[in-house]
């Protein structure tokens, strides 16, 4: 073998040894590694028991940590929220008691009491009728609520004028807390308001001329007005914190709402968006004609209020989604009680506005006292002794067969144009029939008794709304003369209230008219002793009733020495 | 002195209360303007009423013109207190005529009031305005008198026209016989009122026991 083959025979040789280590190598390599994977399979699968069985302990542990952990936080936050309640509460008492004691509360307050006792010891009032004084309880809140508007957005704006926020933000109660105790601080302003509204009420409903009905919606409304400006003053600091701002806002109240400067009027419509939609008519209404939406205006009120509130208490910084249900129901509330208070008079309501109007017989009640038939809508029943005797007095004046002629006094109104309408009552044609009206004493009495007059001289009011002869002095005398202060009567029932030259004079319908002259010896006789004159009126009754008598004549019948000229009468 | 004053305009003009000015300004406008924004003559009565509610408003951002958050710091400089508050009345005073003629000019020819009688009217308001502020000044360390001063002339504004008696009647309708009158009395209260604003101004000649207030610089 030569040198280079048997190199090649050792090349090939080694390779050969070469290959088989290398490959038995790599079989035991990977038979080693088969182990070794099943080894650490195997061990894993321990390790991996091992960590399940660990986590299901631990996981039952922390479990049982966890729900531990969740019944304290449970019960802390119960705890807490307790605590913070509580602690709202007695901040919302100390705001209120400083609310109470702040000078503009304080005047509002002493302004709204002499209001109610100015309001309800005038004459005029006597004779309230409670469907229409239920909704005069509602001007004075207004004041009320103006000055709480003021009073509660500077207190909310304390904390910010005397640099006790950061103060403030360390402590228990949130932003948002303080913000809802400062809006709940105005709850005992209402409630105070509230006990002036129940009182002024009461007061009317006590009076021994008080007649009607009147509605719980309509007096709950001045309380919800104080509260609605208090939210408002709440939320207006949480808008602008600036000091001017609520004393603008009250100046801009204030024209809106009580100088008349809101957009809208009318009795129904848009201008019950107001807080206040009094709207006080002239005439008073039986209380199933008056239609007013009083319960809806109230929710929307409080819509509103509580729409105030949860906004301030939300730009407080309170994230809760619980405020935000609220915000949302309140809105709706509001959009509610806006949508419907807004709708109009509903059908019922004008159907029964046109039958007392045209057909008033369909709803009265009629009694009879004396020779005169009283009718009047049900709830005016208890006001027919007060026109019997108004009756009965200038029938007793009269002669002839005035004396004891049957009369029918019937209670008569207009409210086919709506409750603000003050047009005249047309005079009535019926013979011996006189109307009168819903309200009674002050100036009533003497207009009524003018009317019974007008109408046992001419025989019905038509006539005797167009009297221009010497009939007018025996109408006026039968008028007046029974009447503690005749003089004063006949000023009163005279529309310029003069006692001189001509004038109009009112009457439950169209008005008469009195000539200089005839005002010359109305006076006159009215300083003449009473049973005198009604002597001279009972004897002379057929000529002083009759249509061609002059002035001239009446007053010579009558004794009166004056000279009067001919009768002209303004048309 | 002479040289002082001119310094003083640019700082003392940076330092004035503009955004409650014109609040009340804007506040006064849209009261006279809101009939026109409506679309309705408002009547002669209502008009006044508009400008008197008007006047009000700017009076009562007037109040705020002393709120000085600089108050303690600015008391011990040379320029007398009455200098600085005389500078702040008189940089303001231009901007509040301009503001009333467009009050005025909002509200429609045919239903104004006479003009220069409402013009003492506002002035009384503005005059009044002034001299609380600057009482307050006076009488207390409050570096922000504005606050006070306002509530005063607004519940005075309020009550005035519900519990003056007829006797001293101030706000009464320009038909009404006792306007002149009525206006002669105005003209009083704004004397009274510039009486008590001058002898206010000063500083008092000896300080009285300072009742501390919580304030952003302490006092």
């Amino acid at each position: 073998m030569t040198a280079p083959a048997r190199r090649q025979e050792t090349g090939r040789e080694a390779k050969e040894t070469r290959e088989t280590r290398e490959t038995r190598e790599a079989k035991e390599t990977r038979e080693e590694t088969q182990e070794t994977r099943e080894t650490r399979e195997a061990t894993v699968r321990e390790a991996k028991e091992a960590k399940e069985a660990k986590e299901a302990k631990e996981a039952k542990a922390a479990k049982k940590a966890k729900e531990a952990k969740e019944a304290t936080v449970r019960d802390a936050a119960r705890s807490a929220s307790r605590h913070s309640l509580a602690a709202l509460l007695a901040l919302a008492r100390f705001e209120a008691r400083g609310l109470l004691l702040r000078l503009p509360v304080v005047l509002a307050l002493a302004g709204y009491t002499a209001w109610i006792v100015w309001r309800t010891l005038q004459p005029w009032d006597d004779y309230p009728v409670l469907q229409d004084a239920d909704r005069a309880t509602q001007g004075g809140p207004l004041f009320v609520g103006l000055a709480a508007l003021l009073c509660a957005n500077q207190a909310v704006l304390r904390s910010r004028r005397h640099d006790t926020e950061r103060h403030l933000g360390v402590l228990v109660l949130p932003r948002a807390h303080r913000t809802a105790a400062h809006a709940l601080s105005v709850v005992p302003l209402a409630l105070l308001t509230a006990a002036g509204v129940a009182a002024q009420f009461t007061w009317e409903a006590l009076k021994p001329g008080a007649l009607g009905r009147g509605s719980a919606a309509e007096l709950l409304t001045g309380p919800l007005v104080v509260l609605l400006f208090g939210a408002i003053g709440v939320l207006l600091a949480r808008l602008v914190p600036s000091a001017v701002a609520a004393p603008l806002l009250v100046v801009v109240s204030f024209l809106l709402f009580v100088g008349a400067g809101f957009p809208f009027t009318g009795e129904t419509g848009a201008v019950w968006t107001a807080p206040l939609a009094a709207g006080a008519g002239t005439h008073s209404y039986p209380s199933g004609l008056l239609g007013r939406p009083a319960g809806w205006h109230d929710l929307y009120l409080a819509g509103l209020t509580l729409t105030a509130v949860l906004l301030a208490v939300l730009l407080s910084g309170t994230r809760a989604r619980t405020v935000r249900a609220a915000l949302a129901a309140a809105l709706t509330l509001t959009v509610l009680g806006g949508v419907v208070q807004t709708g109009g008079v509903p059908a019922v309501t004008t159907a029964a506005r046109l039958r007392a109007s045209l057909t008033p017989e369909k709803d009265q009640t009629c009694v009879r006292r004396g020779t005169a038939t009283y009718c009047a809508f049900p709830e005016w029943t208890p006001r027919v002794g007060d026109w019997a005797r108004t009756v009965e007095r200038v029938q007793s004046l009269t002669g002839g067969t005035a004396h004891g002629r049957p009369l029918l006094v019937r209670q008569r109104l207009d409210a086919r144009r709506g409750l603000l309408d003050d047009a005249a009552l047309a005079p009535s044609r019926h013979p011996r029939q006189v109307t009168v009206g819903t309200a009674w004493g002050g100036n009533r009495v003497p207009e009524f008794s003018t009317a019974v007059a007008a109408v046992l001289v001419a025989g019905d009011e038509k006539t005797a709304s167009e009297l221009c002869d010497g009939r007018m002095v025996t109408v006026m005398w039968l008028s007046l003369a029974w009447q503690t202060d005749p003089e004063s009567a006949l000023r009163h029932v005279r529309l310029d209230d003069s006692l001189t030259g001509s004038a109009i004079v009112l009457s439950p319908t169209e008005p008469l008219r009195m000539t200089a002259g005839q005002t010359e010896v109305v006076r006159a006789l009215l300083h003449k002793p009473v049973t005198g004159v009604a002597v001279r009126v009972k004897a002379h009754w057929a000529e002083l009733t009759s249509p061609k008598i002059t002035t001239a004549r009446a007053a010579e019948l009558l004794g009166v020495p004056a000279e009067v000229g001919a009768d002209r009468c303004a048309q | 002195m002479r040289a002082v004053i001119p310094a003083l305009v640019v700082p003392v003009w940076r330092t004035l209360p503009w955004r409650t000015l014109g609040a009340a300004g804007a506040a006064g406008l849209l009261t006279t303007g809101l009939p026109r924004l409506f679309g309705s003559a408002p009547g002669a009565w209502f008009a006044l009423g508009q400008l008197r509610a008007a006047a009000l408003a700017f009076a009562l951002g007037l109040a705020f013109l002393l709120d000085d958050p600089a108050r303690h710091g600015t008391a011990p400089v040379p320029t007398g207190r009455g200098v600085r508050i005389a500078l702040r009345v008189a940089l303001v005073a231009p901007v509040a005529a301009l503001w009333w003629t467009a009050a005025l000019l909002l509200v429609p020819g045919p239903d104004r009031p006479p003009a220069g009688d409402v013009t003492l009217e506002a002035g009384t308001a503005c005059a009044l305005a002034l001299a609380a502020a600057t009482l307050a000044v006076r009488r207390t360390d409050d570096p922000y008198p504005g606050r006070p001063a306002a509530t005063a002339l607004l519940v005075t504004g309020v009550l005035a026209p519900l519990l003056v008696p007829d006797r001293w009647a101030l706000f009464v309708a320009p038909q009404d016989p006792r306007w002149a009158a009525a206006h002669e009395r105005w003209a009083w209260l704004l004397a009274g009122a510039a009486a008590v604003w001058v002898l206010s101004l000063g500083e008092p000649p000896r300080r009285r026991s300072a009742r501390p207030r919580p304030g952003p610089h302490g006092s």
